[in-house]
């Protein structure tokens, strides 16, 4: 009789990168059906040239350097969703392509691939894009001071995300069942909530769709925040300050999410290091 | 408690390595073709580290060599060919021995701690030790011991008298209410003992001090304390933490065994030797449960014993399916650090490929001694092992709990195994050019 010899453990967990991945695409689907149904067919286009963009190159690099494809694990698709979430809806199609091409191609894989990227692929794009399509990239209107339905359906949205913030309550979930990280949201909505509130800011102001993406897609990004258990929670509140320092200042939380977490993004690897635990029962008694 | 079985059937060839713990190998004191009787020393060694090696068996040595074992390699081992004889040597009872003697008895009987320690070297550590702690968190093996409680019990008491340690400590699972039942049924120095639970900062300590037994019995989680846990164990039990790089016994406690415990009372009370274990044997066989299995047995009898196996075997693991091994043959016997069995089907075996950290950090969530695996994991894949020093590598128990967590399904324990291994070699080597200067 032959047997399998392995190392142990000899049982794992269901729960794959595949699975991390693709749960987090379904949970943003709702948030793109409202976003279709608000703006329509240029929202819905946007959408599918995000996600064809990021598919293309990651083919198109992996074929290349005859690499592993690895499209299946859904990182890709996931991140040019992001990526295409991230824009005004009435962009020209190729912009948010461009972006996805841009995010997967040089962020992603240039800095070594799934997992050891510094700056969040989409962060990085959504500044890329503003920097050299400065025109294109307003949010159609900054959301107004509006009433709390604003976070059932944005009617005044800017990007794409913003269509309505409601729409991605089923983070929850993937928050409850550990494949989200809990401690850098929390920490994150709370430092925002307490000094916006300091500063008399209106709340309203800075609940927007894109804020609650940077809070629960962005700032969560596995690969560019701590992995020390004291570092995620100082992450959380770094990613807070620089938001709201930006947001504060130029009076939009938008674009101040999105620079403050590409800052937060940068610090990341020093929390971490100055975090390390301590050992369990102390160095020396 | 009644499913436990003892297995009489005599195998077509037993096995019985020379060396059955992590210790020192023994010499075989027979010769091929040699007529062996039941409890007759075959091996014997010299040094700190010993566990001899008796016949659990009547027979005839029919070679001796190298052959398969539950640890993956192969061991000197003398086999033997089983014969319905039950003759046995002279089994003498000691009554009112001293201390030192009962050492010395559990010495002789080759008993030896699921920790790998013999049991008489884990009983005098030469420090000053207060609590003997009895870990009766394995359920299936404490359920197969429940029949003959109150031997194991007296097993205990001999374990205190001959090591001077002054109290008891049973550790059993909270959730474990048969075994609970049991311990609240039984009598120990003609009392009921004591059942107490271990609650926030309430530690075994707060219940001694309250009452004057010898021996208290303590549920403590839903922990099964596996070998590589015991400063967990110590931790959470005791609320003594052990610091990095010292033991239990640094903290004043010794850690024993149920199967000890029953072991060191055959030896002392009946005169017998460490002959046989519960075995407990879980996953694709027909009648899982505990079996009691004479050491040398083949793993393949014992399956047998439990209605053989269920569907398609893809994989038999040694000792639990956290940190087992996997068995290339089921030839391989039972020894006396056996503690169970998992047989899984073709199609149970995992199949995952390895892919490159996402640093989810579900490992360090999970970890219970507070680590950071994939980074001791990515400096181990690195050979920077000072690194892996520098993440207190050293203090990993082994238990794999950030693998089977990992969703990019990396070999996390067996590089952080690895890197302890590494870390032990540099420092052992650094006390060499120490030495030599
Ligand atoms: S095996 Fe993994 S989870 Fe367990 S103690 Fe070691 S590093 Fe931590
Ligand atoms: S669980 Fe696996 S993928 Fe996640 S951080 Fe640990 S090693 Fe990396």
């Amino acid at each position: 009789m032959a047997f399998t010899v392995s190392p142990p453990p000899h049982i794992k967990e269901g729960v794959s990168v595949k699975k991390l991945m693709w749960s987090r695409f379904i949970v943003l689907l709702p948030l793109c059906l409202a976003s279709i149904y608000l703006f329509g067919f240029p929202a819905l286009g946007n959408l599918v040239a995000g996600v064809l963009g990021a598919v293309f190159i990651e083919l198109a690099i992996q074929k290349t350097f005859k690499q592993k494809v690895t499209i299946g694990d859904g990182n890709a698709v996931y991140l040019g969703l992001l990526i295409a979430l991230m824009v005004p809806p009435a962009v020209p199609f190729w912009l948010p392509f461009i972006g996805a091409v841009f995010g997967i191609g040089v962020v992603k894989h240039a800095f070594g691939g799934l997992g050891s990227y510094m700056f969040h692929p989409a962060l990085a794009t959504w500044v890329f894009l503003k920097l050299s399509w400065a025109s294109l990239m307003v949010p159609t209107s900054v959301p107004q001071l509006g009433s709390l339905s604003d976070l059932i359906l944005e009617t005044g949205a800017g990007f794409i995300a913003d269509a309505s913030p409601i729409a991605m309550i089923g983070v929850l979930y993937l928050i409850a069942r550990r494949y989200i990280e809990w401690r850098i949201p929390l920490m994150y909505l709370l430092t925002t909530v307490v000094l916006v509130f300091l500063l008399g800011d209106p709340l309203s102001y800075v609940f927007t769709g894109s804020f609650l993406l940077g809070v629960f897609f962005l700032a969560t990004e596995t690969s560019t925040s701590p992995i020390t258990k004291n570092g995620r929670l100082v992450y959380g509140v770094a990613c807070g300050l620089l938001t709201v320092i930006y947001g504060y200042f130029t009076g939009n939380y938008i674009e101040g999410t999105f620079y403050g977490l590409l800052l937060a993004n940068a610090i990341a690897p020093m929390i971490e290091r100055s975090t390390v635990p301590k050992p369990f029962g102390g160095v020396e008694a | 408690m009644s499913d436990v079985i003892r297995l009489d059937k005599l195998p077509e060839k037993v096995i019985i390595p020379m060396r059955q713990h992590d210790g020192i190998a023994c010499a075989p004191l027979v010769k091929k073709g040699e007529e062996v009787l039941v409890g007759q020393k075959l091996g014997e060694c010299e040094g700190s580290d010993l566990a001899y090696v008796h016949s659990p068996f009547c027979g005839t040595v029919e070679s001796i060599g190298l052959m398969p074992n539950p640890s993956g390699k192969r061991i000197l081992s003398v086999v033997l060919t089983p014969s319905e004889c039950t003759q046995s040597v002279e089994f003498v009872p000691e009554k009112n021995a001293s201390p030192s003697r009962l050492i010395q008895i559990i010495k002789e009987a080759g008993i030896v701690e699921y920790y790998e320690k013999p049991t008489y070297l884990a009983l005098k550590p030469e420090k000053r030790i207060d609590t003997l702690v009895m870990n009766a968190t394995f359920p299936l093996i404490t359920h197969a011991y429940l029949g003959s409680l109150d031997k194991v019990l007296k097993g205990f008491s001999l374990m205190l008298e001959a090591s001077g340690i002054s109290r008891g400590v049973i550790v059993v699972r909270a959730d474990d209410k048969e075994s609970i039942k049991a311990f609240k049924g039984a009598v120990v120095d003609g009392k009921p003992l004591t059942i107490a639970p271990i609650i926030g900062k309430r530690h075994a300590d707060y219940y001694l001090e309250d009452i004057d037994d010898r021996i208290i019995v303590v549920a403590a989680g839903k922990v099964t304390y596996t070998p590589t846990m015991m400063n967990l164990l110590s931790a959470d039990v005791m609320g003594r933490k052990v610091s990095l790089g010292h033991e239990p016994s640094d903290v004043h406690i010794v850690v024993c065994g149920v199967k000890s415990a029953k072991a060191v009372y055959d030896a002392i009370s009946e005169g017998k030797p460490y002959l046989e274990n519960a075995v407990t044997v879980i996953g694709a066989v027909n009648k899982p449960g505990a079996v009691i299995v004479r050491f040398g047995t083949p793993i393949k009898d014992v399956i047998d014993a439990c209605g053989g196996y269920k569907g398609e075997p893809g994989k038999v693991i040694v000792n639990g399916s956290m940190g087992g091994v996997a068995i290339y043959t089921d030839e391989a016997p039972v020894v006396k650090n056996t503690t169970g069995i998992v047989v899984q089907t073709k199609a149970e075996v995992l199949q995952d490929e390895t892919t490159a950290c996402i640093h989810c950090a579900r490992c360090v969530d999970i970890c219970p001694m507070n680590l950071l695996p994939t980074r001791i994991a990515s400096y181990a894949d690195m050979g920077k092992y000072e690194e892996c020093e520098h993440l207190y590598a050293m203090n990993c128990i082994e238990c794999g709990a950030c693998a089977v967590v990992c969703p990019s399904k990396r070999h996390l324990v067996q590089l952080i195994k690895y890197s302890k291994l590494q870390i032990h070699n540099i420092c052992a080597a650094e006390a060499m050019e120490e030495a030599t200067k």
